[in-house]
């Protein structure tokens, strides 16, 4: 009796709901793809510290400004390497080295957002104001932003040129102390970005300078919207940019800390492309028929350095001791999966500058406990080493480096802690000297092999922030300023390879690896290819 | 009726301000320096500080100290995040009006299945549909929900591709804040393609309820079913049945209103536990509601802003809890709601 | 001359007795009970179950499947993570740390909490209104909230995480307990032995204890799964348990890391944690139920 009726009364509200729920979710399961608005979503993986890569050069805040929103006196080729113009259309070259005149294109429009309507076309000025921001330390606009330009102190930039000159509106010439070759290359490096010199009148006059900076204005291919700290980086399409580009009218990127994340999203669909993917992740890419991966092998290092301005970690034999505690083969396997070669020194083997005879430090345990106690480390002395906490090419997985070291440190008596932090304050602990050792990398900007040697060892280079093992040495700066001054590659080589040779005898850092470069995206992405001198460009990229 | 009301509303007042002393003398039990982590300002200038210790009155006893505090909380000054250095009241409110509609829709769906197949279940009382459905309850009020969600994700976002698994809605569409409601604010704006973002929406909304829902559709069976046996065997029952009503009629007219009833207060209070498993989920699915904020807020140890989300999630639960009791002493004084038992 | 015993002696079954037949008639019930005997027995004899150290990374033999896979291997039986660990052993040790601690807490949680609600209950009248209000709308809130809380105040770490979830479980006992204590205060049987000069100690230890013994057993079971619940949720969210400890929250966490390609990193962790839940939840309703029929059969 309860039961038959009862029956119908019970299942009719059930009914009701699956239906409704079936209608919520949309119709047919295969629908993956409905309609989107137009744009593309790339996953990065963190937040910029600034617009500006003038002021920083992590390669996040690369990847976000300088090829979106920014454009360069000079460019490179992506395939050949070879330097084209940019928004300078042609330049000259006097014979003693010394003087370079850029003639620069004409009814290049700026960016017109909501705080900026340009009322000029790009000129003389907009070049003049951003070189002499950094060079002039009297420049209103130097101190703007923390004052610290760290990849053109690295190399010098502000010191090498002694004079810019205005010519006329589309001529100017630029003039060194000294001659050197891999000036027109530093040009057209991701830092050496043209900003627009009207925008910082006007915010010089609102008494909000350091808005250049947070709310930037350029002549690139994408001008920026909004940003929202953790969350994502909004650009729209720059209607008037000088040169072709795709359809795309929104370019976001989506700030996703988390590699698995990353991936995740893009394989479903809510990425069209996603940054560093970690090597464990990159068969699964090649596997899914809806992913693309692309490779190219990269001119980059990863190391261990050392800093060499606190005891022990001064003494050149506790410092070889300590490389020769690790396996750097046992590292290859777990943390690259083979994506990458043993590096004998840091600069990589596609470089014109690299010896392959170098001989680096092997694996020797017993040895290196021996060196360790006889330069006064005893058993159980401990030290930190710092695990950068973003996946870079030059090492995926930093904190898993570390506790397999940590393994090996054991070993030989030595109680290693692992430190790390969010990136942009972990630089800034770095900056301030207070590792014992870290584990971080080098993506090279240009193919100058000064683009390794300089920003990583030298003296001047502590200050810029990228010589991480602290390490100054009168001898070194002395080589690489030497090989400079010479044009003729055999030259030069001469200076680096003798350069190499020191680094490892003082082993004031230990190279691990060089790794390819990846880029993985959707398939129906087209015109994304990979830049092996510096960050990534959307300008070409579209979505049918 | 006022005598209830009078004391709820002064238990209410206690209890916040009990909370905002606690909140306020976490800037004291926080590492650092305390107005810092009052304000969210860091590295101020000497003239900056000192006008900012006259504001919170720094000099002053600790009760005055407090009483600064609160008046900020009140004027809306919640202080500034350490890491993104924006206003927190503005923060807190979009995290939580984004948690808050998870969690319910999160309860609507799970009244939508738990409700019918509690009273199925009562109904059939030691039947096998009884057994089946209680064994089904079981496995899902033991389910981690946090696990619920990552296996939801693997099976229907990854394998399948149905669901997306991360936001509320693609970043594609720039919805305007309105009232913080996706849904709604999504009606509100005047978004060229306003049914496709709708839908995007909803879909970004299924798996993340869904799996907050499953664990709270459990108890929503049990408590119902548990309800509907009680009343099912009570007298005024079988007077139904001698006076010659159907089986049917007996169930609408009399059982439905009298087993619901009771328990309804324990259904709506199930509201902070969906919002404490929306909290975890957040995490997975990067929901930008309260939960995801407030971990990421300990994690960064950013501490104006574990301060403010802590005083903002437990004044929100209370204030919810205080009032649902209120309510309930006003309409059923005669208090005949059950232990709070689970089955 | 024998004496011939017509009729067998009556048997009256103690109470304790009678809940334990209605129990065992409760066949899932008693086949969760062994499963948590089995819990209980892994936690006590996991290090000499495990086949590896659950910390032993082994770099050759990363993201191993499980041995039921066919690229498995048996000697790893339910394969390896992301770092070469075992998971077996990394997933028994996760059940002994997950469940032993979850114990203690509750064990320390009762102790606590039944000594502060049989103060409150059996003191009379002076206790405000207000303070049992407060009590109850604390209550209110449930325990993973208060526990996020106190770590967002003392900090991350399994230590904090401790004390923050056995915090949180305190107030449930202190107002079950003083219900309790309430009640049977009023019974008579308490009366005459408060006529008979019984101090307050003896009263609760004589009297009310072995009658409130059933209450408890059921609260410590909810209690129980509750804390399991909150330790591994605070140890997924990395509140709690960091790695490398092998507590099943933090095992769930690191592999979301290679869930893609290592699917169960996620699924066993998780299952264990889902067993244990189930196992404890059963008893527990089990003995809610032996606990109501027991005499109406």
């Amino acid at each position: 009796m309860l039961v038959s009726q009862q029956h119908a009364s019970c299942f009719i509200p059930v009914t009701v709901i699956l239906t409704v729920m079936l209608t919520l979710m949309g119709c047919s399961p295969e629908n993956t793809h409905y309609q989107q608005p137009n744009g593309i979503i790339y996953c990065s993986e963190g937040n910029p510290a600034s617009f500006n890569p003038q002021l920083d050069t992590s390669g996040t805040t690369v990847d976000v400004s300088s090829h979106q929103i920014y454009d360069r006196l000079l460019d490179f080729d992506l395939i050949t390497g070879e330097i084209i113009p940019g928004l300078a259309s042609s330049w000259i070259t006097s014979t003693d080295g010394l003087t370079y005149t850029f003639q620069l294109r004409k009814n290049i429009v700026f960016h017109s957002t909501s705080y900026f309507a340009p009322t000029r076309t790009f000129d003389a000025d907009d070049v003049i104001f951003s070189f002499n921001r950094w060079r002039d330390k009297n420049h209103p606009y130097h101190e703007v932003s923390g004052g610290r330009y760290p990849y053109i102190n690295s190399v010098g930039l502000g010191d090498l040129i002694s004079d810019i000159k205005r010519i006329n509106r589309y001529r100017v010439e630029i003039t060194l102390v000294r001659p050197e070759s891999s000036f027109l290359a530093n040009l057209a490096t991701d830092f050496s970005i043209i900003l627009s010199a009207e925008y910082a009148d006007q915010l010089a006059k609102a008494d909000t300078p350091e808005l250049i900076d947070t709310h930037p204005i350029g002549t690139g291919p994408f001008k920026f919207n909004s940003f929202r700290q953790d969350r994502y980086v909004r650009f729209d399409a720059h209607p008037l940019y000088w040169r072709e580009r795709s359809t795309t009218e929104q370019l976001i990127f989506d700030i996703t800390p988390s590699s698995s994340l990353r991936l995740a999203k893009l394989m479903t669909g809510e990425c069209d492309s996603m940054a560093f993917p970690t090597h464990s992740q990159l068969d699964i890419i090649r596997k899914r028929k809806e992913l693309t991966l692309d490779e190219k092998p990269g001119l980059n290092v990863g190391f261990w350095a050392f800093n060499t301005a606190k005891a022990p970690f001064d003494n050149p034999e506790v410092r070889r001791a300590l490389a020769m505690a690790i396996d750097k083969n046992a590292l290859m396997e777990a943390i690259y999966f083979g994506s990458a070669i043993p590096a004998t020194s840091i600069i990589p083997p596609s470089s014109w500058a690299f010896q392959p005879d170098t001989r680096s430090s092997t694996y020797n345990p017993l040895g290196a406990a021996k060196l360790l106690r006889e330069n006064g480390v005893e058993e159980g002395f401990s030290m930190t080493i710092w695990a950068m906490p973003v996946e870079r090419a030059y090492n995926p997985n930093a904190m898993k480096m570390a506790e397999l070291m940590q393994r090996y440190l054991r070993d030989v008596g030595i109680d290693a802690n692992i430190v790390s932090y969010e990136w942009s304050t972990f630089r800034a602990r770095l900056n301030q000297g207070l590792h014992d050792s870290v584990l971080i990398g080098w993506s090279a900007d240009n193919g100058d092999p000064d683009n390794f040697f300089r920003p990583l060892l030298t003296c001047s280079a502590i200050d810029s922030g990228t010589n991480r093992a602290r390490w100054c040495s009168k001898e070194y700066d002395k080589l690489i300023d030497q090989a400079l001054t010479y044009t003729n590659q055999e030259d030069r080589a001469y200076f680096y390879s003798k350069a190499i040779e020191m680094i490892n005898d003082e082993m004031p850092l230990m190279p691990i690896a060089h790794a390819f470069r990846y880029q993985a995206y959707r398939d129906n992405l087209t015109g994304i290819e990979i830049n092996p001198y510096g960050g990534i460009q959307f300008r070409n990229v579209s979505k049918p | 009726m006022l005598k209830i009301i009078l004391r709820h509303a002064s238990l209410l007042i206690l209890t916040l301000f009990v909370l905002s002393f606690f909140s306020f003398s976490l800037a004291y039990l926080f590492p650092g320096d305390p107005l810092v982590n009052l304000t969210g300002i860091r590295g101020s200038s000497e003239q900056e500080y000192a006008l900012l210790a006259e504001q919170y009155a720094m000099h002053s006893s600790f009760i005055v100290q407090y009483w600064q505090y609160v008046m900020h909380l009140f004027s809306g000054n919640w202080g500034l995040s350490f890491s993104s250095g924006l206003p927190l009241a503005e923060e807190i409110s979009r995290s939580l009006a984004a948690s808050v509609e998870l969690s319910a829709y999160a309860l609507i769906f799970s009244f939508l299945i738990g409700l019918p197949l509690g009273f199925l279940s009562g109904l059939r009382h030691h039947k096998f549909t009884d057994f089946t459905l209680l064994t089904a309850s079981v496995i899902g009020y033991s389910i981690p929900v946090f696990w619920a969600a990552l296996i939801a994700i693997l099976i229907f976002s990854i394998q399948l591709g149905w669901f997306p698994l991360s936001g509320r809605i693609s970043l594609l569409y720039d919805v305007p804040f309105e009232t913080g409601f996706i849904l709604i604010d999504i009606l509100l704006s005047d978004l060229p393609d306003k049914e496709f973002a709708f839908q995007d929406a909803l879909r970004h909304l299924v798996l993340p309820s869904v799996s907050i829902a499953i664990v709270t559709c459990t108890i929503v069976l049990r408590i119902t079913r548990r309800s509907i046996v009680e009343v099912m065997s009570s007298e005024y029952i079988q007077a139904a049945y001698a006076r010659g009503l159907s089986p049917r009629q007996v169930f609408l007219r009399h059982g439905v209103k009298n087993a619901l009833i009771p328990i309804l207060p324990l259904l709506v209070m199930q509201f902070t536990t969906l919002l404490t498993n929306a909290m975890i989920v957040e995490t997975i699915f990067s929901w930008p509601g309260i939960g995801n904020g407030l971990i990421q807020a300990i994690y960064q140890r950013d501490f104006p802003a574990i301060r403010a989300g802590m005083l903002a999630v437990s004044a929100l639960v209370l204030t919810f809890t205080i009032t649902i009791d209120m309510v309930i002493q006003i309409f059923d004084p005669a208090g005949r709601r059950p232990e709070n038992a689970t089955s | 001359m024998p004496r011939l015993n017509l009729y067998q002696e009556e048997y009256y079954p103690s109470p304790i007795q009678n809940t334990w037949k209605e129990f065992k008639e409760n066949h899932a019930a008693l086949l969760s009970l062994y499963c948590v005997i089995f819990f209980i027995f892994l936690m006590i004899f996991g290090p000499f179950l495990a086949p590896y150290d659950p910390l032993q990374q082994n770099i050759d033999l990363l993201l191993v499947p499980p041995a039921w896979d066919n690229n498995g291997d048996i000697s790893y039986l339910f394969g390896t993570d992301g770092l070469g660990r075992d998971m077996l052993s990394r997933i028994i040790y996760g059940c002994r740390m997950t469940f032993g601690i979850s114990l203690v807490l509750v064990i320390i949680s009762m102790l606590v909490g039944v000594a502060l609600g049989a103060m409150a209950g059996m003191s009379k009248g002076l206790r405000s209104s207000v303070v049992n209000h407060l009590l109850d709308s604390i209550m209110a809130i449930p325990t993973l909230l208060i526990a996020i809380i106190i770590i967002a105040i003392v900090g991350t770490g399994l230590v904090n995480s401790m004390w923050a979830i056995s915090l949180a479980l305190i107030p449930q006992f202190i107002h079950q307990t003083r219900d309790i204590v309430r009640q049977k205060m009023k019974k008579e049987y308490v009366l005459a032995a408060q006529l008979d000069g019984a101090g307050k100690i003896h009263i609760f230890f004589n009297s009310i204890l072995p009658n409130m013994a059933e209450m408890l057993v059921v609260q410590v079971t909810l209690a129980l799964s509750v804390a399991i619940l909150d330790i591994s949720a605070l140890g997924f969210l990395n509140l709690g348990a960091q790695a490398p400890s092998p507590e099943l929250g933090a095992l769930l966490s690191e592999g979301l890391t290679t869930a893609y390609v290592a699917p169960w990193n996620i699924a066993l962790p998780g299952a264990a944690i889902f067993f244990m839940m189930m196992s404890i939840n059963l008893v527990g309703d089990g003995l809610r139920s032996a606990l109501r029929y027991r005499l109406l059969r």
